[in-house]
């Protein structure tokens, strides 16, 4: 396999988990807002707060409004972090790997692409918003079910596991970095009273409130969930699990001695957070240096497999 | 018959499906009954399910402009063309001579020059060809072919018969759209495949692969085949990408590779590097080889020819084949094939005045309004005359144009090429099409059953080029036998 074919296809991979994601998170922040008592303030900024993209933002906009806010996450061709941006980048990966997937793959991206392009205007409102939004969703399911329903596991397949989750565990660690500080904020205190609800949409984000109850067999509370979506090692979405993938498929991949050394300090990290003695405060410190770590893993697999010198 | 026949009027040209609006010649009897049983809007959902295929398949190709580079979908007409097989048996053999007589040619240029010894061609022509690559004299690719992959212009005149217009023997692009269009066609009119005996295409990618894999330097073991393409901006990349998935083999552009010390080539792969035994490539001689051909190439490979000198990998088309894709060589193609395979040509040429002949060029300045003028060496329809279709001022413009360098010009009569049912908003109307089919050659010789047809979607125009305002059509090529 290519050096370039790998490198295209986990951001083919990344490219879709995150156009999944911002899918995900903007569905669950307008089902909180729907969920909280008119009296409760809580606004759209947090959104851009977590994905740090304040500046980009403010530049554009003067008021961070559900319009606004939504508009620039979802339908912000010029922004390169928007769910619209993602997903043409996906597709210009897809493009220039076409002779590696089922044709079907291409197909699927592309007719996303083009639904998408069509109706970025009715994002505005929320019940066209709904729509879009689920639209997407169906379609990076559909994506996902094709591949692993119609490709060989191979190491293609695996580069784009690997892409995926590393995503995946970023934007998890994100959205418990929105739970965090909508909590952690010093005019939220009419907030804590509904944190519960608020706990249960952020298992909504990932798809894991029936899971969560399963496992649990206990009510929704702030650290079980934490302990949940950060440590279990069954849930798809859990960082743990997604670490848990990311070691599988570096394992098998070729020349790969480098990388495990890196996995096990990233587990170790992982395995010490005690979610029942941190703050919100340390919480969001400690996800931070979460993100930074994915962020040092991704530029080991870049090393690794994709930058190779003229020289070899 | 139904109103989307109406005024079809095929005048002054052989319309391919129709005698006249009222009477469909023999091939088309079935489709016609067919078109004439669908209800009225019908035809427009067809084409609308169509455009809808086209986008979602991103069956594109690229336009250059000032505004940047834009993917456009494949202009496509759902109405297909359709050839009698037994006309076509005698086409595909007329196909196969040809490129074996102008493979012949192309090793004897790149060794003896018989045939310009032999006073057949001065070697003045050779001399002055851009494409002659004096690089490659005494090389000798596998089996003695240099072109692998043709695409031969067909056109069909007002006499009905079929005519080669030229020969695309550097990187003739098209084929997967032809492929595309079957596909399209079948998802939009199912019915039509039951009761029609259409020749299938479909197996031209395992064609092509079996072609590159007899053409590569060793044979034990599996061979690797690769496409490699100029990149993303290219106009004709889809192609690349879909031929690329469709044989199971690696896309690579000129990066991936690397020519190590031992003359071999190698790609860049996540397990390190992995040899590499028959590149498809669709990048121009000019571009291969920044140490051989241009210095600022970045698309290429530096050390590939060195690479190729040494046997130790195959390129298809091979080096310097080019040398036989000029327009004033064409001319003297039917006199290649009596001298090589001591043959009569089954395909004719269409009549050709060398302007760098002196006779030719006083015809030439002559008749200029009635003839189309063509650079040697132009591909894609560009810088063309079409005298009937030329203002004086453009004439008199391409008259010192062909005085400063008759070398690179010559002329050929305006053919009233042959017409087909195009759909025009609501009906049918004539457009003038031409045909491109593809002719693989290794160890054996494969001619694909049709072509690419391309149709000049504005009314009364001759040019079918995609780069200029033209489509194409499904191409059926159907038995009759049994009818």
């Amino acid at each position: 396999m290519l050096s370039r074919s790998a490198e295209r296809l986990y951001w083919l991979a990344r490219y879709l988990e995150r156009t999944e994601n911002i899918a995900r998170l903007v569905n669950v922040h307008m089902n909180l807002l729907l969920d909280l008592p008119k009296g409760v303030e809580m606004g759209w900024r947090q959104l851009i707060l977590i994905n740090a993209s304040k500046e980009e933002f403010y530049e554009k906009n003067n008021v961070a409004n559900e319009r606004n806010i939504t508009r620039f996450l979802l339908a912000d061709a010029s922004y390169p972090g928007s769910l619209f941006s993602s997903l043409s980048a996906a597709r210009e990966n897809i493009r220039t790997s076409r002779e590696l997937l089922p044709d079907e793959a291409w197909e699927q991206v592309n007719e996303m692409y083009l639904f998408a392009k069509n109706n970025l205007e009715t994002v505005a409102d929320r019940r066209h918003r709904v729509i879009f939004l689920n639209e997407i969703l169906k379609g990076c399911q559909r994506f996902t079910g094709l591949l692993s329903g119609y490709m060989s596991h191979n190491h293609p397949y695996r580069f784009i596991l690997l892409g995926r989750n590393i995503e995946r565990a970023d934007m998890t660690s994100r959205i418990l970095d929105l739970a965090s500080l909508l909590l952690s904020e010093s005019r939220s205190d009419e907030m804590r009273q509904y944190e519960t609800i608020l706990w249960m949409n952020v298992l909504k984000a990932l798809n894991a409130l029936l899971m969560y109850r399963q496992q649990m067999r206990s009510r929704v509370k702030g650290d079980d969930v934490l302990n949940f979506l950060l440590l279990d090692t069954s849930l798809p979405r859990s960082v743990g699990c997604c670490i848990a993938e990311i070691s599988n498929c570096i394992s098998r991949l070729p020349n790969s001695d480098k990388l495990p050394l890196k996995l096990v300090e990233l587990q170790t990290y992982v395995q010490a957070i005690d979610t029942r003695q941190t703050t919100q405060k340390q919480l969001r410190g400690i996800l931070d240096g979460l993100q930074n770590k994915l962020g040092e893993l991704h530029g080991q697999i870049a090393d690794n497999w994709f930058l190779r010198s003229p020289e070899e | 018959m139904k109103s989307i026949w109406k005024n079809y009027r095929p005048e002054n040209a052989y319309d391919e499906l129709m005698y006249s609006e009222f009477q469909s010649r023999p091939v088309s009897h079935s489709l016609c009954q067919y078109l004439n049983s669908l209800r009225k809007g019908d035809i427009d959902k067809r084409k609308i399910a169509a455009e809808l295929a086209i986008m979602e398949m991103g069956i594109t190709f690229t336009v250059y402009s000032d505004e940047g580079n834009i993917d456009r979908a494949w202009p496509f007409d759902i109405i297909p063309r359709i050839i009698d097989a037994r006309e076509w048996r005698i086409i595909e053999k007329g196909l196969k001579q040809r490129l074996t007589a102008l493979n012949c040619f192309i090793s004897d240029v790149y060794s003896e020059q018989a045939f310009i010894k032999d006073g057949n061609m001065p070697g003045e022509i050779i001399n002055s060809s851009k494409n002659f690559r004096k690089e490659c004299i005494g090389m000798k690719p596998r089996y003695n072919v240099w072109a692998n992959i043709c695409g031969t212009d067909l056109v069909r005149d007002k006499d009905g018969i079929m005519y080669v217009l030229e020969d695309n023997l550097r990187v003739p692009s098209g084929v997967s759209y032809m492929l595309e269009n079957r596909v399209i066609t079948k998802r939009v009119f199912p019915e039509l495949f039951q009761g029609i005996d259409i020749q299938p295409i479909d197996d031209y990618p395992t064609q092509l692969h079996d072609m590159l894999s007899s053409i590569a330097p060793h044979q034990n073991g599996q061979v690797t085949c690769v496409v490699l393409t100029p990149g993303i901006y290219n106009s004709a990349y889809f192609e690349h990408a879909y031929l690329a998935q469709q044989m199971g083999a690696q896309l690579v552009e000129g990066k991936d590779l690397v020519v190590n010390d031992d003359n071999c080539v190698y790609m860049r792969t996540i397990e390190g590097l992995e040899k590499v035994d028959v590149i498809y490539r669709r990048i121009d001689d000019d571009f291969l080889d920044p140490e051989v051909f241009r210095k600022d190439s970045t698309l290429g490979v530096p050390g590939l020819m060195r690479a190729w000198k040494a046997g130790n990998v195959a390129l298809a088309n091979a080096p310097g084949a080019g040398v036989a894709d000029d327009k004033v060589v064409y001319a003297y193609v039917p006199e290649m094939i009596r001298y090589y395979l001591n043959e009569e040509p089954i395909l004719p040429n269409v009549p050709t005045y060398l302007c760098s002949n002196k006779d030719d060029l006083d015809y030439v300045l002559e008749h200029l309004a009635e003839l189309v003028v063509k650079p040697a060496n132009e591909s894609g329809g560009y810088g063309m005359l079409v005298g009937p279709h030329a203002t004086s001022k453009e004439i008199e413009n391409f008259r010192q144009i062909i005085q400063k360098d008759p070398r690179n010009y010559i002329a050929q009569p305006t053919l009233a090429i042959s017409t087909a049912p195009t759909l025009c908003k609501d009906r049918l109307e004539p457009r003038h099409i031409d045909l491109r089919p593809f002719i693989l050659q290794g160890e054996n010789t494969f001619v694909t059953a049709g072509g690419l047809t391309r149709v000049a979607l504005r009314k009364g125009s001759l040019v079918v080029n995609s780069s200029q305002g033209g489509g194409s059509k499904d191409t059926w090529i159907i038995n009759m036998e049994g009818n």
